[in-house]
């Protein structure tokens, strides 16, 4: 994990540019997918909050996986869905907390955010750079015990 | 790491490992009806069949099903050999003779070149193919509700003694995976009714939206420690809660900004 996948609400204006750049980047056959990242005002004034899957440690949806189609990717840090071992029984997508495990009716798929397997076509995109795929630093300052 | 080569292209793979999965790796498109990566292979619908040799075998060669034969070192494989696909063409034939009024066989058999059989149709088949793909992804999902029963003629798929399978929690992982579409399900007014077998549909508490059924909820909860509140909001509704809550916390930062 050298990256950190970084989510500033603040900064979102609710152009949803991150919803149309997961899409295209996860088109099948020319067909667009699913989004994987939804933003979403939550009841606020001029807020917006990009709900995004939040990569849980220890995740609900791993957990109701019968057949460990879910694994995390050591690389990336993401919780990767094997769509040729996922059986669609939906225990996932009924599972997950945050909602962040989705149907693609048009695919016919279980779908969720693999940070696009290690570079996020969202953070690209987004022009006020709410989304951030920003490289882990080494840790300059002492901690004082 | 074996080397071997498909299609005149020398490819890697773990020893040991099928055919299929290698040439699927290879982005080859060879079909299969009984093959799913989560279960155990089964060699049931032949269409597989590919065309291997090697070098010291001088010009002889065989044709094995790809789902269920080892990849090794020096092994030749051939996937749309004239033979090969002479060999799929029959078994498209046979399957068309069999199930004449499937959709997906059809559209199949129509790929190969088949638009009508050669041999004696059988009027009253049903879509099944008997490929077993259903009771396995069940076994492998741990609730062995269903089975193959009879022998020949008389062979299906079907529950315990033909009554409503007392294991089955109602997931659907059968009927979503059934190369055919012939497993029949119907879901209406908060009921969902699979194998005979009547199961309550989770209803959301924000939305009304129905997700699983609460039997496989349930299930889920005592093998793998998930709370039940978890299944009682849909996704849609889940990612709302979620948004406000986050609302709510960036709105604290900005009163505390200004």
């Amino acid at each position: 994990m050298k990256n950190r996948f970084i989510v500033n609400p603040d900064l979102c204006t609710g152009c949803r540019t991150c919803e149309l750049a997961c899409s295209f980047t996860h088109a099948i056959e020319g067909l667009r997918g699913q989004t994987r990242i939804y933003p979403l005002d939550g009841g606020f004034k001029d807020l917006w909050i990009p709900v995004v899957c939040l990569q849980c440690d220890d995740a609900a949806c791993v957990k109701s996986c019968l057949v460990d189609a879910l694994r995390r990717n050591s690389e990336t840090g993401a919780i990767d869905l094997n769509q040729e071992v996922c059986v669609k029984c939906m225990a996932c997508v009924a599972a997950c907390p945050f909602g962040c495990s989705v149907v693609d009716q048009q695919h016919k798929l279980v779908v969720k955010c693999d940070l696009c397997g290690g570079d996020p076509a969202c953070a690209h995109f987004c022009p006020t750079k709410a989304l951030k795929w920003n490289p882990i630093e080494p840790q300059t300052r002492k901690v004082a015990v | 790491m074996v080397n071997l080569t498909i299609n005149g292209k020398v490819v890697q793979a773990e020893e040991g490992e099928v055919l299929l999965s290698v040439i699927r790796r290879e982005k080859i498109d060879v079909p299969a009806l009984c093959h799913h990566e989560a279960v155990e292979a089964f060699g049931a619908c032949r269409l597989c069949v590919v065309e291997i040799t090697r070098q010291e075998w001088d010009g002889w060669c065989d044709y094995v099903t790809s789902c269920l034969y080892p990849a090794s070192d020096g092994l030749i494989v051939n996937t749309h050999a004239a033979k090969v696909n002479d060999l799929r063409k029959t078994i498209v034939d046979l399957f068309l003779a069999r199930h004449p009024k499937c959709p997906e066989i059809i559209e199949l058999a129509a790929e190969y070149g088949v638009y009508s059989t050669t041999y004696q149709t059988v009027v009253d088949g049903d879509n099944c193919i008997l490929c077993g793909l259903c009771t396995r992804i069940c076994d492998r999902m741990g609730f062995h509700a269903i089975s193959t029963v009879g022998r020949g003629h008389g062979k299906e798929v079907s529950p315990p003694l033909h009554k409503a399978p007392p294991d089955c929690t109602g997931c659907l992982a059968c009927a979503q995976n059934c190369p055919t579409s012939f497993i029949e399900y119907s879901a209406a007014k908060g009921f969902l009714t699979i194998w005979d077998k009547k199961f309550e549909l989770l209803k959301c508490s924000g939305c009304g939206k129905e997700t699983i059924t609460k039997v496989f909820a349930e299930h889920l909860c005592q093998e793998r420690k998930i709370p039940f509140e978890y299944f009682q909001i849909c996704d849609e509704c889940h990612r709302k809660q979620l948004a406000a809550t986050m609302g709510e916390i960036t709105s604290w930062d900005r009163e505390a900004a200004s």
